[in-house]
C-alpha cells in the first residue's frame, strides 16, 4: 500500500487553507465567499485527521465531528441570511451591501 | 477501551458543577414549550420567564459561590472551575438580564418574534459561560462556535430591516473567517504538540495544561508559534481588536440595539476570558510570552489609537459606541499583557469588565429608549434636549458616558487606574503613553454626546429639504427606571468604594 507522508497531507491542507483565505478576501460573490469559508474548515479537518493518524491520538478525529457540525450550523445560518437579503436587494454581491456606511 | 476505562473517564463528570449552564439550557427549551402550550394572549409573559430564569441562575450562582467544584478540573479536563470562571459566569448572566430589559423596550417596536430572541439569548449565555471555563481546545472551539452562531442569528434578527440582515451577513462572513483562523491554529498546535518526534510531546495535546508543558519544553518551535499567532488572530476578531475590527462599526449599527449591547459587553467579555486563559499567568501560551507579548502590544497600541480616532468623526451613536468599544478592547489588552507578569493585572481586567458592563448598559438603556422605528439610524441629533425632557435618562447617560470616558470618581476611572498601575508595574511604559493619549481623545467624543443631550436644544426641522423628524422616544417604565438608576448608582458606588469588588477580583 502506498501511503503519503504527513508532510504531504499538511502541505495540501495548508494550500487549501490559503486558497480559502484568499478567496474570502478577494471574491465579491457571497456564495463563493461561503464556499471559501467552508474550504478553510475542510483544510483544518484534513490536517487534523493526518495529525491524528501520525500522533496516534484520537482527539483530532473527535474534533472533526464537532467541526462538521459547526460548519453545517454556520452554513445554515449564513444561507438563510443570504436568501433573506436576496429577497430584499436582488443581489448576492458583497459590493451591494452598502446600507451601512458613515 | 474496556468498561473500566470508560468508568474511570466518566468519574469526574461532575454535572453539579455546570448546573447554571444546564439550568439556562432547560429554561431556553421551556420558553419554546411555553409558546406551544400557552394561549396566544399569554405569550407576553414568556420574556418574563426568561428574565426570571436568569435571576434564578444568578441567585444560584451567588449561593454556590464556593461550591465543591471551584478549583477543580471536571469532565476529563474539559472544564476548569476557577474564581475567574465564577466571575465571568456572573458577568454573562448579568449581561443577559440587562439585554432582556433592553429587549422589552426595543422588540415591541418591531414585528420580530420575541420568544425565539430570548431562547437564543439564553443558549448563547450558557455557551459563553462554558467558554469562560473551558480548559481544553475542543471545549473552547465548540463553546465559542455555539455562542457565535447564536449571535449571527441575533444580529440578523430584524428580518424586515435590510440593515439588520446586512449586518448579520457581514458578521457571519467575518465570524466564520475568524473561526477558520482559530481552528487552523488549534490544529497546528495539536499536530506539533502530539508529534512523537519532539521532546515533551503529549497524548493530551488539546488540554491547556498539557499544551503549556509541551510549549515550555519547545520554546522556539516554528509551527507552534504559527499556531499561537493564528489562535490569537481568531480571538482578536471576536474582541474587535485592530486589524480585525473592520466588522465592528457596521455590525454594531445594523444589529438590534439589545444585541449591540450584548455584542459590546458579553461577547467582548468572552473574548477576554479566553485571552486570559491563554496568555495570562499560568495560561496555555505562558511559555510563548516572547511571542505573545510583542504581538499583543502591537495590537493593543493600534487598537487604542484606531478606536479612538475613528470614533471622533461618528454621528451615529451605535457606530460611535462600537468604535469606542474597540478602544476599550485596547485598554483591556493592556491588562492582559500586564497579567503575564503582574498578578494584580488579572484582577484589574475583571474589574474593568464589570465597570464596563455597568456603564455600557446604562448608555445602551438610554439608547434603546431614544431610538425610533428605524433601529440603525440613531444620530447624535436625536439626543438634543434629552436632559430637559427626561432628566432621568439624561443623568443616566451622563454617568454612563462619564464612566466609559474614565472621569473620576466613577467606576470606569478606577478600572482604568488599576490597569494603568498594573501595566506600570509590568513595565509597559510606551503602551502606557498610548493608553493615556487614547483616554484624552475619548473624552472629546464622549463629551460631544453629553453636550448633545444637555446643552443643545431640539428645533424641529422646518421648510423645504428639512431632515426627517426626530423619532418618538419610548416611555420609561418603572422597571426600566429602577434598573437604569441602579446601573448609574453602581457606577458611582464602585468608583467611590471599589473595596469588596476589588478584593474579590484579586483572588485567583
Amino acid at each position: 500500500m502506498i501511503s503519503a507522508s504527513l508532510n504531504a497531507y499538511v502541505a495540501v491542507s495548508v494550500l487549501l487553507f490559503a486558497i480559502g483565505l484568499l478567496g474570502v478576501l478577494i471574491r465579491r460573490n457571497t456564495l463563493v465567499v461561503f464556499m471559501c469559508l467552508e474550504l478553510m474548515l475542510v483544510a483544518a479537518t484534513l490536517a487534523l485527521v493526518a495529525f491524528s493518524r501520525h500522533n496516534g491520538t484520537m482527539d483530532g478525529n473527535v474534533l472533526v465531528f464537532f467541526i462538521l457540525t459547526v460548519a453545517a450550523a454556520e452554513v445554515a445560518v449564513g444561507l438563510a441570511l443570504i436568501v433573506a437579503l436576496f429577497r430584499r436587494r436582488r443581489t448576492v454581491q458583497l459590493d451591494g451591501l452598502n446600507t451601512l456606511r458613515n | 477501551m474496556t468498561l473500566e476505562a470508560l468508568r474511570l473517564a466518566a468519574a469526574d463528570n461532575l454535572w453539579g458543577a455546570i448546573m447554571p449552564e444546564l439550568m439556562l439550557g432547560c429554561i431556553a427549551l421551556l420558553l419554546l414549550g411555553l409558546e406551544i402550550v400557552l394561549p396566544r394572549r399569554l405569550h407576553g409573559v414568556i420574556p418574563d420567564v426568561a428574565a426570571a430564569g436568569l435571576l434564578g441562575t444568578l441567585l444560584g450562582l451567588a449561593l454556590n459561590w464556593s461550591s465543591v467544584a471551584v478549583g477543580r478540573e471536571t469532565f476529563n479536563g474539559l472544564l476548569f472551575h476557577g474564581t475567574s470562571g465564577q466571575l465571568m459566569r456572573v458577568f454573562f448572566v448579568l449581561s443577559a438580564l440587562f439585554v432582556c430589559l433592553l429587549a422589552r423596550v426595543t422588540l415591541p417596536r418591531h414585528t420580530a418574534p420575541r420568544v425565539e430572541f430570548h431562547h437564543i439569548l439564553l443558549v448563547v449565555t450558557a455557551a459563553m459561560m462554558l467558554l469562560a471555563q473551558s480548559n481544553h481546545f475542543v471545549m473552547l472551539f465548540v463553546a465559542l462556535e455555539a455562542a457565535t452562531i447564536g449571535l449571527y442569528l441575533l444580529v440578523g434578527y430584524f428580518r424586515g430591516s435590510t440593515a439588520s440582515l446586512e449586518a448579520g451577513l457581514k458578521f457571519v462572513v467575518m465570524g466564520a473567517l475568524s473561526s477558520g483562523l482559530l481552528l487552523f491554529g488549534i490544529v497546528l498546535l495539536y499536530g506539533v504538540a502530539g508529534n512523537p518526534a519532539l521532546p515533551g510531546h503529549t497524548t493530551q495535546a488539546l488540554h491547556f495544561a498539557e499544551l503549556s508543558r509541551f510549549l515550555a519544553a519547545n520554546p522556539d518551535n516554528f509551527v507552534a508559534s504559527l499556531g499561537v499567532v493564528l489562535v490569537l488572530a481568531g480571538v482578536a476578531f471576536k474582541i474587535g481588536a485592530f486589524p480585525f475590527q473592520i466588522w465592528v462599526p457596521d455590525v454594531y449599527q445594523g444589529a438590534p440595539t439589545p444585541v449591540t449591547a450584548f455584542l459590546a459587553v458579553a461577547s467582548k467579555g468572552a473574548g477576554f476570558a479566553v485571552l486570559m486563559a491563554l496568555c495570562g499567568q499560568g495560561g496555555a501560551f505562558a511559555a510563548y510570552g516572547w511571542l505573545t507579548t510583542p504581538v499583543l502590544t502591537a495590537i493593543a497600541a493600534a487598537t487604542l489609537l484606531f478606536g479612538n480616532i475613528a470614533a471622533l468623526t461618528q454621528h451615529n451613536v451605535k457606530r460611535l459606541i462600537g468604535l469606542s468599544g474597540v478602544s476599550h478592547a485596547g485598554f483591556l489588552l493592556l491588562g492582559v499583557i500586564a497579567s503575564a507578569q503582574t498578578p494584580m493585572a488579572a484582577g484589574a481586567v475583571y474589574f474593568y469588565l464589570f465597570a464596563y458592563l455597568a456603564a455600557s448598559f446604562a448608555v445602551f438603556g438610554v439608547m434603546a429608549h431614544v431610538a425610533g422605528q428605524d433601529d440603525s439610524e440613531q444620530e447624535l441629533d436625536h439626543y438634543h434636549g434629552l436632559a430637559k425632557e427626561n432628566p432621568l435618562l439624561g443623568a443616566v447617560l451622563a454617568i454612563g458616558l462619564g464612566s466609559l470616558a474614565g472621569i473620576p470618581p466613577l467606576a470606569g476611572f478606577m478600572g482604568k487606574l488599576f490597569i494603568l498601575v498594573s501595566a506600570f508595574q509590568a513595565g509597559a511604559r510606551a503602551l502606557l503613553a498610548v493608553a493615556a493619549l487614547g483616554v484624552v481623545i475619548s473624552i472629546y467624543y464622549y463629551f460631544g454626546w453629553i453636550k448633545a443631550a444637555f446643552f443643545e436644544t431640539w428645533t424641529p426641522p422646518s421648510g423645504e429639504g428639512a431632515g426627517p423628524a426626530r423619532p418618538e422616544r419610548s416611555p420609561v417604565t418603572p422597571v426600566a427606571a429602577f434598573v437604569l438608576g441602579a446601573l448609574a448608582l453602581a457606577s458611582i458606588a464602585i468608583g467611590f468604594y471599589p473595596g469588596p469588588l476589588g478584593e474579590l477580583l484579586t483572588l485567583r
